[in-house]
């Protein structure tokens, strides 16, 4: 039976933490959005200057800050919650290295991959999602 | 393999207190309660001592890994 004590509020712990975790991340996002537009606006990717592949590889730059986001986040939650966020980014991991397999192979069957970075990072970046969704609805 | 069975439930009740409250306690996620509770999670050596010191009760009168 299920007793008022039960209910599923978040503790002030968990609020604490996942307002870090807010505060470490959003600065990478605002600067990846940021940095996206610069380029775009400025970068002359369709152009034959050299300088042309730094500016493609700058939105990468930000996302160090997500990477580090992601690392401190995890060094802040508990046992249980390392295992669940693991797990989720083992999924999303074995996504990824699924979805290059078969768009390596249908490269070398001819079809067009110029997309296949992207089609990759969202397949495993789906795989991520879902299995944390299912994590956090246990 | 199978969860230890534990009384968690029934000493946090009989403080009157949420999960959130005792995970407040642990410094762990109600999340975290939750799944020791519902028996999905063993805690850690760490996390169980935590337990015992707060109920004021040894492991094993919390924890019963024969049930």
């Amino acid at each position: 039976m299920t007793s008022n004590l039960d209910r599923g509020d978040r503790s002030r712990g968990d609020q604490a933490r996942a307002a870090a975790y807010l505060r470490d991340f959003l600065p990478g996002i605002v600067g990846y959005l940021v940095v996206l537009v610069v380029v775009l606006r400025f970068g002359n990717l369709d152009g034959t200057s050299g300088w042309r592949y730094l500016w493609a590889v700058l939105p990468v730059v930000p996302m160090l800050w997500v990477l580090r986001a992601v690392s401190r986040h995890l060094r802040r939650v508990d046992d249980y919650q390392q295992r669940l966020l693991l797990r989720g980014l083992g999924v999303g991991f074995a996504v990824a290295m699924f979805s290059a397999v078969t768009v390596g192979f249908l490269g070398i069957a001819g079809m067009d991959m110029r997309l296949s970075g992207w089609i990759i990072y969202g397949a495993g970046m789906l795989g991520w999602l879902v299995a944390a969704a299912f994590a956090a609805k246990r | 393999m199978n969860a230890v069975k534990n009384c968690l439930k029934v000493l946090r009740e009989s403080r009157g207190w949420t999960q959130g409250t005792l995970a407040d306690q642990l410094d762990v996620s109600r999340q975290t309660v939750n799944a020791v509770e519902t028996g999905r999670y063993d805690p850690s050596l760490p996390l169980a001592f935590r337990l015992a010191r707060l109920f004021e009760r040894p492991i094993e009168a919390i924890f019963d890994p024969d049930s």
